[in-house]
């Protein structure tokens, strides 16, 4: 029989026992989402290109820029399926589109509103006023001034060290002809490009000078960076190519 | 002839370091949260922010975060544990002074810098796991050596058993080692720059499972460790069942590994995750309530302590609320309720009558108990600071919980409202408006907790200062007889 | 040789099958505990345990320092 005392006076077996009660729950709920592999739905546009491509370099380091400054304590990323969410704020957001995500931006309070479909939504224009002074164009808004963005030089000049730290983790940022040619097949050649890594500077100048999101072609600043990424979120999926009811099988 | 007995004494236990601990909980205790009330500020009145980016709400919220869960409830946990491994097993701690001082030193040394690299900018932005990966390292390491200090303490024990406490202690230390090194798997770009290596989906799983357990391990299971010990010892009496605490410890920890999920209902995470998340979330409460029941009920038989007892009073309220917001918070992991709870002030509400009303008053409760026998003092230096202690901590989370409760289910309401014609009644600023009154009152009960926790350092720094009086007037006297001699 | 494993890769398989076996222990953990006066007796006997250092209260131990300033 075996008794209790025997696990409370064997210190080392009360460790393994203890492991193995809080080890089991972990493993069950984790370990099957890196292989179910519905997990992540298919979303390919009528050429059979992935929809969802990695962020442009200018993008991404716009992305770092929303993570340092903690933009995730106040604004989600994930809309939920809700009648009022789908006015709110649009389509149910998909696995897919957060899958280079590293880390994921997905939220847990909206102090603001859900950022997951902001892109498009507003004006560059908009969005500068916004970051520089909330209170100018929402008066009632609670969000802090976010001066120093148009005033701090976006530092890039080794933003291709960040690429390649992300390809390491599995963004399929491209190396060479043959990593290339994948990007070409995956994604298009219009997007296969912007995803190499040798050109991660020449690429993200070029998008700062065409998009000139905060209104100075002079220099590229944060805000450029932060506006080209608010801008590019949601709108990678085009669900006017979708039934209505075409994801919810993955559900 | 005293003094050699006195000697021998000192030599039973390592005290020294579970003061020093004790006295960084506090420290940090006064400074995290004194940042909580002004985080809470700024959103009620944001010209707080003073457009200077080290002090946003997004660089400082971290900075609360970090030094309430891991400096006031880190360190509370170090000193408790190595107090109650000692005492139970009746032996010294294993490695000697060395080990134990270097857990203290870097453990501080981490809380620290993540205290000043946040508002540098520098996170992983992870919730409650923002410190960047050298940091990370740092605290690796210390919790390796605290895991092998614990485990060998309780090998060298003098007594056959090992008592219950100790096991919630040992399941906190493991868990939060697993925790902490799945979660912060990362690719580094530079020393103050890293990249996840998981992805969406894979990625919130990751963190929710490390989030919710670092709730469930680190702010529950450990301090009911501490529940474990110092109720029985402030009460006089040994806990209510044991054979209670045997269920409630293994079921606690097979269970609370599985509720993570709850955090992602509604997402792009598979259904059958967050089902399976809610579902042993609502089993959950069965241990919960079991704990909490055995914790109160070790009072039957002596209720008038609570009349007396501002101490018990502290450690009764503390069971309380753990049993209220593990009610709160399986009703909150229903998918039905979620959709309401979810993205609003109500969670932030609930992780706080958790966090400050069970986390905080145990360890008040326990501090109150053991601050003054590790200086050799029959108690505190002022009962009437305990009490005054006790009622602004419970105004303050009282008022805290509630004014949330106003917002979040405000809010939530608020967004899922339509108008006769099916449109939305309301637009999302309108919804921060309403929130305005709610989110200032949160912060003048975060103000009250706060005067309470600052109370409590003055009582504290008085109880030692006291104790070195004594101490002083032992050598003069036995230096005057000396000198008469 | 491990096709058997297939059947609990089903989830219709997999779910009743880990509700049994979890409320099978769960009703074992709680028979083991509360049933049988003697070792009933026996486990809340342990309770004691932080009790069994006496120097608590009567014999407070001194500070380091006062040691070393004799």
């Amino acid at each position: 029989m075996i008794k209790h005392e025997t696990i409370e006076t064997n210190s080392g077996l009360l460790l393994v026992l203890t492991l193995v009660a809080i080890g089991i729950g972990g493993l069950v709920e984790i370990v099957p989402l890196f292989h179910i592999n519905d997990t992540i739905e298919k979303v390919v546009d009528e050429n059979g290109k992935q929809m969802v491509r990695p962020y442009t370099p200018l993008e991404q380091a716009g992305r770092d820029i929303y993570t340092r400054e903690g933009c995730y304590l106040c604004h989600s990323q994930q809309i939920r399926p809700f009648r009022d969410e789908a006015l709110r704020y649009g389509h149910y957001s998909l696995a897919a589109e957060s899958q280079y995500d590293h880390p994921f931006q997905w939220g847990s309070m909206r102090r603001g509103p859900d950022l997951a479909r902001v892109g498009g939504k507003y004006s560059d224009a908009w969005h500068v006023a916004h970051l520089n002074g909330p209170r100018s164009v929402v008066p009632e808004s609670i969000m802090p001034n976010y001066p120093w963005l148009l005033k701090t030089e976006l530092n890039y000049a080794d933003y291709a060290d960040n690429l390649s730290a992300l390809r390491s983790v599995g963004v399929p940022y491209s190396v060479n002809e043959t990593e290339y040619q994948a990007n070409v097949e995956k994604f298009g050649e219009d997007v296969a490009p912007s995803l190499v890594i040798a050109d991660a500077v020449k690429n993200l100048e070029a998008q700062a000078k065409s998009g000139n999101y905060d209104g100075n072609a002079s220099s590229i600043s944060e805000m450029d960076a932060l506006v080209a990424y608010l801008q590019v979120l949601g709108t990678m999926v085009d669900f006017s190519k979708f039934d209505e009811g075409h994801f919810i099988k993955y559900r | 002839m005293a003094q050699t007995g006195v000697a021998v004494s000192t030599e039973q236990y390592n005290y020294d370091i579970i003061k020093k601990f004790s006295i960084m909980a506090v420290f940090w205790g006064v400074c995290g949260m004194s940042t909580g009330v002004y985080i809470a500020s700024e959103l009620a009145w944001p010209f707080l922010n003073f457009d200077t980016a080290q002090i946003t709400f997004g660089r400082l919220r971290p900075v609360h975060t970090t030094l309430v869960i891991f400096g006031f409830g880190g360190n509370a946990l170090f000193a408790t544990s190595y107090y109650v491994v000692q005492r139970t097993c009746q032996t010294r701690l294993a490695g000697g002074n060395g080990l134990a001082m270097f857990t203290l030193i870097g453990w501080n040394i981490a809380i620290l810098a993540g205290a000043l690299t946040y508002p540098m900018g520098i996170t992983q932005s992870r919730e409650y796991a923002e410190f960047e990966w050298p940091i990370d390292l740092l605290i690796a390491a210390v919790w390796m050596v605290y895991l092998w200090i614990y485990t060998m303490t309780l090998r060298n024990r003098t007594q056959a058993h090992i008592y219950v406490a100790n096991w919630f202690y040992l399941g906190f230390i493991l868990a939060t080692a697993l925790l902490h090194t799945f979660n912060n798997l990362a690719m580094p770009v530079s020393l103050t720059k890293s990249y996840s290596l998981f992805a969406g989906v894979q990625d919130a799983m990751t963190q929710w499972w490390y989030g919710h357990n670092a709730v469930g391990f680190f702010l529950t299971a450990a301090f009911l460790g501490m529940m474990y010990y110092f109720v029985p010892k402030q009460a006089g009496r040994p806990v209510y069942s044991y054979r209670l605490s045997v269920l409630h410890f293994w079921a606690l920890s097979f269970m609370y590994m599985w509720v993570g999920g709850h955090h992602l209902h509604w997402t792009s995470l598979p259904d059958w995750t967050s089902s399976l998340a809610a579902s042993f979330s609502i089993i959950l409460l069965i241990p919960s309530w079991g704990g909490m029941i055995n914790g109160i009920m070790t009072l039957s038989g002596a209720w008038d302590k609570l009349r007396s007892d501002p101490i018990m009073m502290f450690m009764i309220t503390a069971l309380s609320f753990y049993g209220m917001s593990t009610f709160e918070g399986p009703m909150m992991a229903l998918k039905s309720v979620n959709a309401l709870s979810h993205y609003t002030d109500w969670t932030v509400g609930h992780v706080h009558s958790g966090a400050l009303g069970w986390v905080a008053m145990i360890s008040f409760g326990s501090f109150y108990h053991m601050i003054p026998r590790l200086y050799g003092m029959k108690k505190m230096y002022s009962e009437k600071l305990i009490y005054v202690h006790f009622f602004l901590a419970t105004i303050g989370v009282v008022v805290y919980i509630t004014a949330l409760w106003v917002s979040g289910i405000g809010q939530g309401l608020m967004l899922r409202a339509f108008d006769e014609y099916g449109n939305l009644a309301y637009t999302f600023i309108e919804s921060v408006s309403f929130m305005h009154l709610p989110l200032a009152t949160r912060a003048l009960g975060g103000a009250f907790f706060v005067t309470g926790m600052i109370t409590m350092a003055y009582n504290v720094y008085k109880t030692i200062q006291m104790a070195k009086d004594v101490d002083q007037a032992g050598v003069n006297n036995i230096a005057s007889k000396m000198a008469k001699a | 040789m491990f096709d058997w494993l297939e059947w609990f890769t089903h989830m219709e398989n997999s779910k009743p099958f880990a509700l049994v076996v979890l409320f099978v222990g769960f009703v074992g953990v709680i028979i083991y505990l509360f049933t049988g006066k003697k070792r009933g007796e026996r486990l809340e006997s342990y309770k004691n345990m932080p009790f069994l250092d006496d120097d608590d209260d009567l014999q407070p131990p001194r500070t380091d320092k006062g040691e070393k300033n004799e």
